[in-house]
């Protein structure tokens, strides 16, 4: 397990705070970190590519709108990626009602002809169709964990439950997507 | 097998990030935010909405529960009706003789409330003439 990438926490917690006091460059600044990040969580939890963009900009919107709601219980990044989580739900169910694609179809062509990908692609494009067969719950704790090298202490404080339910959670994912990508 | 799905996992959604204008997408955001004000508007107007609606609910709430408090009736003040009878209490027996015969000449004596058996104001001590001077006044 690598370590998570940490950005320093004091400087985030300082520009949030110029950001508060109304200075748009400390916002800018605060996307230029974290936005490529969010949209690797979003990609992977299933958003389809087309979108990732205007979900990037709607989960730092919904941030910074409410961010008198974050008092530093986690980092900066964590509770942006369980915003984001939220964004891609609220999309998942508007396009539900659209009847456009189910978001698990519009992820990824999983179908192609594996003799034009690379090996590492298929098995990608396995573990992202996988993904989408999880609860949510376990996604987000499998891709904060996997992906984002979170600590179970650090999810949980972020998806609000426990370190012990996280750990739990993210071992059944672990199982299930074994059972998909092997 | 744990180690190769975490590998796996890091690389899902690299391409989307990679393509991601970073710089054009903060400008975006900023843009967004400057738009804030209106949407400020808007939760003020809710706001309201919601304080107006438990304003009207602590009333509602008041006014049941003063109905259902015992010993008070509804539409009863705790501080009793003013009198003007009580402004009389200084009043001598032929003083208050003399305020109800000026209403003995305003008005009908049929709707003086005399004490039964008593036809005549002059047989009547301060106490019953009080109780007249009241009945008077509704």
């Amino acid at each position: 397990m690598a370590q998570p990438h940490m950005v320093p926490a004091a400087h985030d917690t300082a520009l949030i705070a110029a950001w508060q006091a109304g200075d748009e460059q400390a916002a800018a600044e605060l996307v230029r970190r974290h936005a490529r990040p969010l949209a690797r969580f979003l990609a992977s939890a299933g958003a389809p590519d087309s979108d990732v963009d205007d979900l990037v900009q709607e989960t730092f919107i919904r941030a910074f709108r409410s961010v008198d709601r974050f008092r530093g219980q986690c980092q900066f990044r964590t509770w942006l990626l369980t915003i984001g989580g939220n964004v891609l739900k609220d999309f998942g169910r508007r396009a539900a009602r659209r009847k456009v694609l189910p978001l698990d179809e519009a992820v990824r062509d999983v179908t192609g002809d594996p003799h034009e990908h690379a090996e590492a692609r298929e098995a990608e494009a396995m573990l992202a169709a996988g993904l989408q067969q999880l609860p949510r719950l376990q996604r987000e704790v499998f891709l904060l964990r996997a992906q984002q090298g979170l600590e179970y202490a650090e999810i949980a404080t972020a998806l609000a439950t426990t370190p012990g339910a996280a750990r739990v959670h993210y071992h059944h994912a672990v199982r299930r997507l074994k059972e998909i990508v092997k | 097998m744990n180690d190769r799905l975490e590998n796996l996992a890091k690389q899902l959604g690299t391409d989307a990030a990679n393509r991601l204008d970073v710089e054009a997408t903060a400008r975006k955001v900023v843009e967004r935010l400057r738009e804030q004000p209106v949407r400020r508007i808007a939760w003020v107007q809710r706001t309201w909405l919601r304080i107006a609606a438990a304003l009207v609910l602590v009333l509602g709430g008041a006014v049941v529960a003063s109905r259902l408090t015992p010993g008070r009736r509804p539409g009863v003040s705790a501080h009793p009706a003013h009198l003007v009878a009580d402004d009389l209490g200084d009043l001598s027996t032929d003083e208050l003789r003399d305020v109800l015969a000026t209403f003995d000449e305003l008005i009908s004596p049929d709707s003086v409330a005399v004490p039964e058996g008593s036809t005549d104001l002059h047989e009547l001590d301060a106490q019953q003439l009080r109780a007249v001077l009241r009945s008077l006044e509704g």
